[in-house]
């Protein structure tokens, strides 16, 4: 039942050129094999976007060996499933630095692993590239070897009070979070930057997210004024209680927020279609089409490069395409520099202008490890997801 | 259990054990720890990181079973949500050495006060195990769980909330990779000899009497609550440390790292280790936190296996890995053996300092008990004098049981009184019978099947021990002292009841009479003043009745007051000087066994069958 | 207001209210407090999706193989983890064993069916609003047939008086010649049933989610405890009081210190009233 979304990754893409992404000529020399580390949850809760990940990641690394590998080294992906607990993760972490000994890691995939893991890979130095989206876990001065392929949270929360405030208009928000670790921080955060902004935060709550019935918070909101109620959780069910919520009170408000918001399970736990409606969600330029369907230029040739490969119907088009990167802005250190060795890798990646990944365009430097573009994330209605990708919200050309 | 007659029988094993000089027992007993402890020392010099990170956090998961080892193993009770402890542990540390409280503690002056707070924390989730039993109390220990991880999360300015806080970092050299696994082993190490201390100490036995005796713990004078609670202040607190070196050892903790599959683990690695005892724990601690790193593919299926691993022992094992690693218990017992008391023993037993000769009578007046409207007991006098067998007998639902029950303190009276001099029992706990020198025997035998015959005995001196919690812990010269004497009553006790030879032998496979005499030795251990006997004479052979008459008349001839309650006739006219025959709950009749004998009520209502 | 705090608190309560029938239930024949109760609840949710949206089965004959598949759950709770170690004297090892099947049939469902919440069907349509909707009188109008339902098989046919028999007293029961055994089978097929109807009338509530199992297990205890075990109509009045108490702390307080709230006034609760506020048969110790 589950097993759909997973079986297709194994039987993956493998006869794509790796020519057209622009890499060099392999060298003649076979030496050992270019090890990463994959750290994923790929089963248990929250463990949608690292399955979509993996799909990148396995496609990435099909491609390059079918090209005869970096310098001629094979690619080889370490996966291991930490089930998104935290101590599985500090195991997993040493394992492949101390035996398996790999030359980069990639992952952990949420932020309570992440936030474990990081200060054990900056002890041992080894570069490692992450998609998670809380601030701290980036630090130059404490973690010189951590970079971020995917925005921050202080990214997210821009993007999301920005289009609140300028798009929607509202003065006045609410700021719903669940009750994990990752709703209440993000709910925080989010309530501060509107007060900064000179928003008003007229309602701030955390809600279980079994709780069955969310009628009244959202009756609190609607009687706080709030004209746009902000989303932080990873919780479709959730998202989906709180649309049917709102359409039954019959009220128009806007939520902004999560990109969870967006998700495909969303359409089955639905009251009414018509609930999915003035959803916007946090999306990236690169994976959004326009109003004449359009995807971006780069993004487009790398669908259609996995037709047929890879599913992308039930999964998000950026998870693949940052597996992808991934795994090739790894590549592309070892064959940049010839060294697979850990301050070669940093180092290179230190210098990294502008990499024309699918996902956005990288840019890192010795004092910014936050590589992803800013004007990339953006919001997109929550309900026109197709094959991975969504349609710009509002406002946006 | 029963006792299976075989030809290559070894009719003096139990002797044999029993000989076994201290040192060689405790190194028989020491040498599973000792290898289990050069093993785990020599996995850093393997070279490899992954293997001492897999070691230390093994090391930090026994701290904390050791001590959950005595809540779930010893005590019984079924605390399943015991990473609540790790994570206020954790949080604990943290917080105290970050400095987020406005000061910051060195590192282990707030592992320290972990410790302190986990003991009062540890109290707090035990708590409820003195009020709920079994199913409730383990809901209630997931309450817990679920209440301290949302506090974590909540409480954002102190925890860091979702985000999560910086783990204690120790200072050199314990902040190196094998500086650290050194540190987590001594504490391991130090955590299995406080626990094997306290499991040979009378606060283990006692804990195992709670458990699978009750009743018979509280004769003895063993008071739950008092023990219960010292022993979740030690859990707790062991656990809150365990809790600080996890969060050093995981370098940074949010709520999403204390799941409830990680306190399956505890739970689980106790009941798989087999209850009552700290070697199998131990193992069961190493085999899960191995397990999954070895069986990485199924990860996604640990839980379930954990799952299936429990189902399988409860079903198949119950006794754990301790069980399969106990062979002495399976090797058969002399097949015929007699019980023959030994009075010189006795008069030792009962001629050492401890002993209370009874001067003043004990004097039940206008007993009065019903359950609802059924009369149980409806104003019975009574007088026991010192150094007399007194016989109690009457039809079935006479109140003979009751009335011993009302003096042992388990029923309260509605009215009347119970009295030695000026010492009014009513008015007293259960568990104060023991100090007043009132021991007992039940009529069905209440013992702790799974501990040894001498641990059994033992149990009963559990009154005369001086050593506190804290001194059996750490084996200080007080609780050793204790331990020496108690061994060396109780095996006097044993030689006097005629059990000797089978002081190492598990209590569960004695015969029926042999564990009447047990419960007699284990009475004896206090040196009664008074002794209530409730049916000893039931099952047991012609034979074994008249040794356990004479045993009666020479604890009598002591200067002990026995209570006898019986239905065989000939026994009580044997031995006793006074009877009192007692119908629907009132005396029939009283006087010496020859008036009883020619009382003519007594004869139709009773006798004459 | 007031009146959302009424439908979804009567709702949910109702809900753990027949998680409360379905612990009892085990309980009576048994006197085996089972941690598969809130597992079948939460099989009854994804059961019924399984069936009637992922296989299109139609909804009545989808609702029946829910019954059915959750009734034979019971039936093997029964073989598997109560009959062996009834006869134990440890009175601990139900809690074991009866926990491992619960993790066993909560982390099978994890991995064969997802982590995520998937859809429950509506049954009967859009017909209404608030306390009209399906989802909020549904689970009310299911625990009130089966408590009537409960009360006719008890006072009214011979297999109640059996199974009211065995309740009483075991060893009684079975001098009288009564099939102990297969009563108790009967009534763990029924108390599946049970579970399977609570989790499918709240299904639309609930979601059909793997987690819901020992959230279940929890809020469906709570009304046993306070209404004393075995007393179905203790954890009925106990099941809507807490579905209120709930909904109203949700209200209050909001997420977090809601379920705060109702874990520690449970607990206190417990701690002064172990026997539940509405009373039960206490054992005799000596």
């Amino acid at each position: 039942m589950e097993t759909n979304r997973r079986s297709v990754v194994l039987g993956g893409a493998g006869v794509l050129g790796a020519a057209a992404l622009g890499f060099p000529k392999p060298a003649i020399a076979q030496s050992e094999p270019l090890r990463v580390g994959w750290l994923a949850a790929m089963t248990g809760p929250s463990s949608a976007p690292a399955v979509g990940f993996n799909r990148g990641v396995v496609v990435a690394a099909e491609l390059l060996n079918a090209a005869g590998g970096v310098k001629g080294r094979k690619v080889e992906i370490i996966t291991r499933d930490t089930q998104g607990d935290p101590t599985k993760a500090v195991n997993a972490t040493q394992e492949m630095i101390s035996q398996a000994k790999v030359h980069a890691i990639w992952g952990p995939t949420n932020s309570g692993e992440s936030l474990a893991v990081t200060p054990i890979m900056a002890r041992q130095k080894i570069p490692n590239i992450h998609p998670c989206v809380v601030n701290s876990l980036i630090d130059t001065k404490k973690y010189p070897n951590a970079f971020r392929i995917s925005p921050s949270n202080v990214q997210w929360d821009d993007a999301v009070r920005s289009y609140c405030l300028k798009q929607v208009g509202a003065k006045k928000v609410a700021v719903i979070g669940d009750t994990t670790g990752y709703g209440v921080s993000a709910a925080k955060d989010s309530s501060a930057g509107f007060k900064k902004d000179g928003a008003q935060v007229v309602y701030e709550a955390n809600i279980d997210a079994t709780q069955p019935d969310m009628t009244p918070d959202l009756l609190r909101a609607r009687q706080a004024g709030a004209e746009a109620i902000v989303v932080w959780s990873v919780s479709t069910g959730m998202d989906a209680r709180l649309f049917n919520t709102r359409a039954r009170m019959g009220w128009d408000v806007p939520f902004v927020g999560h990109p969870s918001m967006a998700s495909g399970e969303i359409a089955g736990l639905l009251e009414k279609p018509a609930n999915w409606e003035k959803v916007y969600a946090i999306g990236y330029r690169s994976c959004s089409y326009d109003d004449a369907g359009r995807l971006p230029p780069r993004s487009d040739a790398f669908v259609k490069q996995l037709k047929g490969k890879v599913e992308l119907n039930d999964t998000l088009l950026w998870w693949v395409a940052a597996g992808f990167d991934a795994i090739n802005l790894i590549a592309k250190a070892v064959a940049e520099t010839g060294s697979s060795s850990r301050e070669d890798i940093i180092k290179y990646w230190n210098t990294v202008s502008k990499y024309p990944g699918v996902y956005g365009e990288y840019t890192y430097t010795p004092e910014n490890h936050d590589g992803y573009p800013p004007g990339d994330v953006v919001m997109s209605a929550a309900n026109s997801g197709k094959d991975g990708t969504f349609k710009l919200a509002p406002g946006y050309s | 259990m029963s006792v299976r007659p075989s030809a290559e029988a070894d009719p003096v094993l139990g002797a044999a054990e029993a000989a076994g000089t201290p040192s060689r027992t405790g190194w028989r007993k020491a040498w599973p720890f000792l290898l289990i402890l050069a093993i785990t020392a020599a996995v850093p010099l393997a070279g490899n990181d992954y293997w001492t990170l897999i070691a230390t956090r093994a090391a930090i998961y026994w701290v904390l079973v050791s001590g959950l080892n005595l809540i779930i193993g010893f005590a019984g009770q079924l605390a399943i949500g015991y990473v609540a402890l790790l994570l206020v542990g954790a949080y604990t540390t943290s917080v105290l050495a970050s400095g987020n409280l406005g000061f910051a503690l060195p590192s282990f002056a707030a592992l320290g006060a972990a410790g302190a707070f986990g003991a009062v924390v540890g109290v707090i989730v035990g708590l409820p195990a003195l009020r709920l039993r079994t199913f409730y109390f383990a809901i209630t220990t997931l309450g817990f769980a679920t209440i301290v991880t949302q506090i974590a999360l909540a409480w954002q300015d102190v925890t860091g909330g979702g985000v999560g806080i910086v783990g204690p970092e120790m200072p050199a050299p314990f902040d190196s990779r094998i500086g650290f696994f050194v540190l987590c082993l001594a504490a391991a190490s130090l955590c299995t000899w406080m626990t094997l201390n306290v499991a040979a100490s009378r606060h283990g036995r006692a804990l195992v009497a709670v458990r699978d005796a009750d009743v018979a713990a509280e004769a003895v004078g063993i008071s739950k609550p008092r023990l219960l609670v010292s022993i979740f202040l030690f859990a707790g607190a062991v656990a809150a440390i365990a809790g600080g070196l996890f969060a050093s050892l995981q370098t940074y903790i949010t709520p999403d790292a204390f799941t409830f599959e990680l306190s399956l683990l505890f739970f689980i690695a106790v009941l798989i280790g087999g209850r009552g005892s700290v070697l199998g724990p131990l193992l069961g601690t190493i085999i899960l936190t191995i397990l999954p790193e070895f069986a990485a593919p199924l990860a996604a299926w640990a839980a379930f296996l954990y799952a299936a691993l429990l189902l399988v022992i409860v079903l198949v094992v119950p006794g754990g890995i301790a069980d399969l690693l106990d062979v002495a218990s399976r090797r058969p017992l002399p097949p015929e053996r007699a019980i023959m008391p030994r009075p010189a023993a006795l008069a030792t037993l009962l001629e050492t300092p401890a002993g209370k000769p009874a001067s003043e009578p004990m004097v039940l007046k206008g007993i009065e008990l019903s359950f609802g409207a059924l009369k149980a007991v409806d104003g019975v006098d009574l007088v026991i004098e010192p150094g007399t067998v007194h016989g109690l007998i009457g039809p079935n639902g006479s109140g003979k049981t009751t009335t011993l029950n009302v003096v042992s303190g388990y029923y309260r009276p509605q009215a009347g009184s119970a009295r030695i001099g000026g010492c009014e029992l009513l008015a007293e706990p259960p568990e104060a019978r023991a100090r007043l020198g009132i021991a007992r025997t039940f009529q069905t035998p209440r013992i702790v099947g799974e501990a040894s015959v001498i641990e059994n005995v033992m149990i009963g001196g559990t009154v005369l021990g001086h050593a506190t919690l804290a001194e059996a812990l750490l084996a200080l010269p007080r609780h050793r002292a204790d331990e020496v004497r108690l061994r060396e009553d109780a095996r006097l006790a044993l030689r006097a009841v005629g059990l000797e030879g089978l002081d190492e032998v598990r209590a569960s496979r004695l015969q029926h009479s042999e564990l009447r005499f047990m419960e007699i030795a284990r009475a004896l251990m206090v040196r009664p003043a008074f002794l209530l006997l409730d049916e000893p004479a039931a099952g047991l052979s012609t034979q074994e009745i008249k040794r356990l008459g004479a045993l009666v008349s020479d604890v009598a001839a002591r200067g002990t007051g026995v209570l006898l309650v019986e239905h065989h006739a000939d026994l009580i006219f044997d031995i006793c000087h006074h009877v009192t025959v007692l119908n629907l709950g009132q005396v029939l009749a009283a006087g010496t066994p020859a008036e009883i004998r020619t009382h003519k009520e007594v004869v139709s209502a009773y006798l004459g069958a | 207001m007031l009146y959302s705090i009424l439908t979804s608190g009567l709702a949910v309560g109702a809900v753990y209210a027949l998680i409360g029938v379905t612990y009892n239930t085990m309980f009576s024949t048994s006197r085996v407090m089972s941690f598969t109760a809130g597992q079948l609840g939460m099989l009854g949710g994804v059961l019924g999706s399984l069936f009637t949206l992922r296989l299109g089965i139609p909804w009545p004959l989808g609702l029946l193989l829910t019954l059915a598949c959750c009734a034979l759950i019971g039936i093997v709770t029964e073989f598997v983890a109560v009959r062996p170690v009834l006869k134990s004297l440890d009175q601990h090892l139900y809690v074991l064993s009866t926990l491992a099947v619960a993790l066993m049939i909560q982390q099978f469902t994890a991995i064969m069916w997802s982590t995520e919440p998937q859809p429950f069907p509506r049954l009967l349509g859009g017909i209404g609003q608030d306390l009209l909707d399906e989802k909020f009188w549904l689970p009310v109008v299911t625990c009130a047939a089966v408590i009537v339902g409960l009360e006719l098989l008890y006072r009214r046919t011979i297999l109640g008086h059996a199974f009211l028999a065995v309740a009483e007293d075991n060893f009684a029961a079975r001098a009288l010649g009564l099939p102990e055994r297969q009563l108790r089978v009967m009534a763990y097929a029924l108390a599946g049933a049970i579970g399977a109807l609570a989790g499918y009338s709240g299904g639309q509530l609930l979601l059909a989610f793997f987690a819901n199992g020992p959230h279940l297990n929890f809020y469906g205890f709570i009304p046993v405890a306070l209404g004393g075990l075995g007393n179905n109509r203790g954890a009925v009045v106990g099941g809507l009081a807490l579905g209120l108490f709930q909904q109203t702390a949700n209200f209050v307080v909001g997420g977090i210190f809601a379920s705060v709230a109702v874990f520690t006034i449970f607990i206190v609760v417990l701690l002064i009233a172990p026997q539940g506020l509405l009373g039960s048969a206490t054992a005799r110790r000596v």
